[in-house]
């Protein structure tokens, strides 16, 4: 396929999906502004290098594996502003009164939460997820198995493994 | 049953407020994407004419210096070789400006038609360049009026190059495509072709038997592919069914763009927009020769 073409096929699909993008970034960063700032950089990647995607059935699994880059690189460029500890915190509290559950997720690793993320908050498939984290299948589930136990939650194996 | 804390988490996620700049800044990283990455086209184009031309480089040096001393039209007198006797590039012209963000590059070919005892076709050799001098005084005047427009705030650029895509027996035919570069590129591609056996010009109409009906044999064939292409792959998409009727493609006309592939097939091509949304840009279909071989005229197609 061409690049122009392609390059525009991804464009739709960051049009079609940047809020979902701007909310795993959140979930990352705990805060609007530098959220807003990874999803403008992913966007920005995503476009430039849109001749890089294989095939165009990859194009959502690769903005999802963007955006977490993006997002932990960011992270560890600004180490001493996202403490653990104030991860919720930068926020503006009116807006996210409701925000306890997700406290949740901060005993995750990074791939953990992305995995959670992706499989509870946003329905992708087990492989799907995989090709995000470039792991196997098995792993992915292990990951997910690992997540839920470290939040004390639990699941039955055929909610695991749902394609809501 | 599903974990009541997952729900509720998944329902705190999905309730992450979305602040009113997303959009923006969105729209703010594809521009800027975007812009560099035609930059980067740009250069490639470049670098793609230096190689194909090879031998005319050193000649475009040369006119590239006299354009630049006044965005005018500057001869060149150099001789373009190009296969067979009875139709070739002699000659070419090139039209070159650079006002700020505003860039013109358009190159004009002169085309000879000989008759086969060696004497000029002078009615086909003045048919042929008028009409392509027509088509590039208009993209020429297009850019000047927006450059006066803009009063050089624009940002603009036009590229038109031309090939010789076609030389056998039977046809000649000369490609041209242009790139518009202003908020978003748009290409366009003009083909003009010359039936050897009579050195005339022809449109598509004219590979065709007199009164054969190849509008409907080469549109219901399009039609055709363009389901099996869309059936096949959810991310293609064609104005066919849909629901803008008026948008829809309804056939071919006599002088619809087409050209002869190298595999002698005959390949209908289509503007950006004409029947496609814009991300599919520039679209060609090739037309499988035994779907209009009652039709068509010895010699063109194989």
């Amino acid at each position: 396929m061409r690049a122009e073409a392609l390059q525009k096929k991804v464009e739709e699909t960051v049009l079609d999906s940047y809020e979902a993008m701007y909310r795993l970034a959140y979930t990352y960063v705990g805060n609007e502004e530098d959220a807003l700032d990874i999803v403008q950089e992913s966007v920005y990647k995503a476009i430039k290098h849109a001749a890089s995607v294989k095939q165009e059935r990859y194009i959502k699994t690769w903005l999802w594996r963007i955006v977490m880059n993006t997002a932990l690189d960011f992270i560890r460029k600004n180490q001493k502003e996202i403490a653990v500890e104030a991860f919720y915190e930068n926020g503006k509290e009116d807006s996210y009164q409701d925000f306890d559950t997700l406290e949740a997720l901060k005993v995750l690793t990074e791939k953990e939460k992305a995995v959670v993320v992706l499989r509870f908050f946003e329905d992708q498939k087990l492989s799907e997820i995989a090709g995000v984290l470039n792991e196997n299948t098995n792993t992915v589930k292990t990951i997910l198995y690992r997540s839920l136990r470290k939040m004390k939650l639990k699941l039955t194996e055929g909610e695991l493994s749902y394609e809501g | 049953m599903k974990d009541k804390r997952l729900e509720e988490m998944r329902q705190d996620y999905k309730n992450i407020r979305i602040p009113k700049e997303l959009k923006g800044r969105v729209d703010a990283g594809i521009r800027k994407a975007k812009e560099e990455t035609q930059m980067k086209k740009k250069s490639k184009v470049l670098v793609y004419t230096g190689r194909v031309l090879g031998g005319v480089a050193a000649a475009m040096l040369v006119i590239t210096v006299m354009a630049n001393s006044g965005a005018a039209i500057a001869h060149a007198m150099a001789k373009i070789p190009v296969i067979g006797a009875i139709a070739e590039v002699v000659t070419f012209r090139q039209y070159e400006s650079s006002e700020r963000n505003m860039e013109a590059d358009i190159k004009i070919p002169e085309v000879s038609v000989k008759n086969e005892d060696g004497t000029v076709n002078e009615e086909t050799t003045q048919k042929i360049n008028k009409s392509i001098q027509e088509y590039t005084d208009e993209i020429i005047a297009r850019y000047e009026k927006d450059v006066e427009a803009a009063g050089g705030e624009g940002h603009m650029d036009v590229e038109l190059d031309y090939t010789v895509i076609t030389d056998n027996d039977r046809l000649f035919s000369i490609r041209f495509d242009q790139l518009l570069v202003m908020a978003s590129g748009v290409q366009t591609v003009k083909i003009y072709h010359i039936d050897k056996q009579t050195g005339e010009m022809i449109n598509l109409a004219g590979l065709f038997k007199e009164g054969a009906d190849y509008i409907t044999a080469v549109s219901e064939n399009i039609k055709v592919q363009m389901k099996e292409q869309m059936a096949a792959d959810e991310y293609i998409m064609y104005y066919l069914d849909s629901e803008v009727p008026e948008w829809d493609f309804q056939s071919v006309k006599e002088d619809t763009t087409f050209y002869v592939n190298e595999n002698g097939k005959l390949t209908i091509v289509f503007d950006e927009y004409e029947v496609a949304p814009g991300y599919m840009g520039s679209v060609e279909f090739e037309i499988p020769t035994e779907a209009i071989e009652d039709l068509v005229q010895e010699g063109f197609l194989k």
